[in-house]
């Protein structure tokens, strides 16, 4: 069992090694894919600040509030999609058949998949949120004791597991329908700009929908009540110490559900 | 035991009907109407080791699907499939380890990365041990000349050399049984033989079991002794291939262009297709020679041009797949 995982861990390094240097076959690409984001995320930030200046604050937020909640959600997506990006866009992988070869090599097909992308573009997300994490740091003067570290950690791995969660629900949609990536854009990617501002600031059923169902709020709103002790009118800041644990919960549950339509797999024809 | 056991075995699709418009769309948002297709029905046939095997059939005759099933891809709808020992879409990835699947429509290489990397990276995939991938990559470079192209990235591969590579890459763990799924699709003369070449000696020297698709009967003729045609994904042959060529050798086809456009009757003769003044023309050599044809023909109009086409493998297998008859004979 052992052997097992540190074989498919040490696979699956290669693969990604393997990916990446496939990437860098396109340099002008590859540096413009990390900029490119990097500079889209600061411009949202600069948009924030605009915002702020003739706010001050958004339901008690201050900006730099704000950068802390924007940073921890794009710091987590930027993890989430080094591993599972690439999952919104198997239908891609299903119509022209490439997927078949997925099923007639010696690893596990979710396995196979997950390592076959290491989407470079992340970096460009990790560049932005790390700036800005730094700086919202020091700006409101945290200084975290090293379990506020552990639960920060977990938080993020918590956000990275949920969002990966959902790419892989999206993709296994594909299995049924062969089209997928229409579902991306439209659950992934206005999720993500959403999760830019409070929660407090949306209607109360919406909120209680990302909370509970589609459990976005765990990625960074909620572990932010925690971390930097504010307070919402409804959800208690304890919350925020569940991220880990319903990102697990929530991942297994997309995970078996792509495994189930691995089942209902139809390759093309031809 | 054989190798490759394959009883009763069927796949049908389902698909969901498409409604023309917006409003049809929508429609079937809603409800979805399903039409089932059946792609192979009812196929039996059992492969021993050693053996290679042609599977040919029309566009859309089912042979794609059973390659699929028999590589594990495709869960059949019912039958049995049994490779060495293994269903194969119940144990992939044990299964994975003893068969080489290459499809000629598209690479199983890593498309942006030299070559060279990709034999790498499925060097570790299938924990291949070193010196026996080492033996292997020089044994296929002397056939196959892959030195010529390992360092090119394989997007940069012209089609001969890219099928070369691939054929290689499903090679190198050393299968017991190598799927090949039109491998000499889009290929020239040259790289054809070379190809061949190759699977024959594999075949030969290693005893590698080899199942081969193609449209190409060369592909055939020159590789397989056995050969299992199939249609609208019914068994209608199978085989030995010289046993075929008994059965229609007779059919000949000739082409004529003829003085002006006249019209033809003649007896004994069937035309098959007409442009302008050439014709092809049907006969079956027991009933009418190629010389009294010729005869008479030359007897009743003014013959421009003629050739007469000897028995062609594939004018016996259009004729098949024209015919639709169910031909199973037993082996």
């Amino acid at each position: 069992m052992f052997r097992l995982l540190a074989r498919s861990i040490r696979l699956y390094l290669s693969m990604v090694a393997f990916s990446i240097r496939a990437q860098l076959e396109y340099r002008y690409a590859f540096v413009m894919n990390i900029l490119g984001w990097a500079m889209n995320y600061a411009g949202t930030a600069v948009t924030m600040w605009v915002l702020l200046y003739s706010f001050q604050a958004i339901q008690g937020w201050t900006y730099w509030e704000l950068l802390f909640l924007f940073a921890l959600s794009v710091l987590s997506w930027g993890l989430c999609i080094i591993f599972f990006f690439h999952f919104r866009s198997l239908d891609q992988y299903i119509l022209n058949g490439t997927f078949d070869r997925f099923l007639v090599r010696p690893i596990h097909p979710f396995l196979h998949f997950m390592a076959s992308k290491f989407d470079v573009g992340a970096f460009g997300h990790l560049l932005f949120s790390i700036i800005a994490f730094i700086l919202a740091y020091h700006k409101l003067a945290l200084s975290w004791t090293l379990l506020r570290w552990l639960i920060f950690f977990a938080a993020l791995l918590g956000g990275v597991l949920i969002q990966g969660g959902i790419l892989i629900f999206i993709s296994a949609l594909a299995f049924w329908t062969t089209r997928s990536e229409s579902f991306y854009w439209v659950i992934m990617f206005p999720a993500a700009n959403l999760l830019n501002y409070p929660l407090s600031i949306y209607p109360k059923g919406f909120q209680w929908f990302i909370t509970f169902i589609l459990p976005y709020a765990f990625i960074n709103y909620l572990p932010a009540l925690f971390l930097l002790g504010k307070a919402d009118p409804t959800y208690s800041a304890v919350l925020g110490l569940f991220s880990l644990p319903v990102g697990m919960v929530f991942f297994t549950i997309c995970l078996s559900l792509w495994l189930k339509g691995l089942n209902h797999y139809q390759s093309t024809g031809s | 035991m054989s190798l490759i056991e394959v009883k009763n075995l069927s796949k049908t699709y389902r698909i969901p009907k498409r409604q023309a418009g917006m409003v049809g769309a929508l429609k079937s948002l809603i409800k979805r109407e399903y039409t089932t297709k059946t792609a192979v029905a009812n196929i039996s046939f059992t492969i021993e080791a050693g053996e290679m095997v042609g599977y040919i059939g029309p566009n859309g005759a089912g042979k794609s699907t059973t390659i699929k099933m028999l590589t594990g891809i495709l869960v059949p709808t019912s039958g049995e499939v049994v490779v060495n020992g293994l269903i194969p879409y119940k144990e992939r990835q044990k299964n994975a380890r003893q068969i080489g699947v290459v499809f000629g429509q598209r690479t199983q290489l890593w498309w942006d990365l030299p070559t060279l990397d990709s034999f790498e990276l499925l060097k570790q995939v299938y924990q291949i041990p070193s010196k026996r991938y080492k033996e292997n990559m020089e044994t296929f470079n002397e056939i196959l000349g892959l030195h010529e192209f390992l360092h090119t990235p394989v997007r940069q591969l012209s089609l001969g050399q890219r099928m070369r590579a691939d054929i290689a890459a499903a090679l190198l763990h050393d299968p017991q049984v190598l799927f090949l799924d039109e491998p000499t699709i889009g290929l020239d003369v040259v790289a054809k033989e070379r190809i061949r070449q190759f699977i024959r000696k594999i075949n030969q020297e290693r005893g590698v079991t080899v199942i081969l698709t193609t449209h190409d009967m060369a592909d055939i003729e020159k590789l397989c002794k056995r050969m299992i045609l199939i249609d609208n994904g019914k068994l209608m042959y199978d085989g030995e291939l010289s046993k075929i060529k008994e059965r229609y050798g007779s059919q000949r086809i000739m082409v004529v262009e003829l003085e002006g456009d006249t019209p033809l009757t003649l007896d004994k003769v069937t035309l098959l297709k007409e442009e302008g003044s050439r014709k092809w023309l049907k006969f079956d050599a027991r009933k009418i020679t190629p010389a009294e044809l010729i005869t008479k023909l030359s007897g009743q109009y003014e013959i421009k041009d003629l050739t007469v086409k000897d028995q062609d493998i594939e004018v016996i297998i259009r004729h098949l797949y024209e015919r639709n008859a169910k031909l199973v004979e037993n082996k």
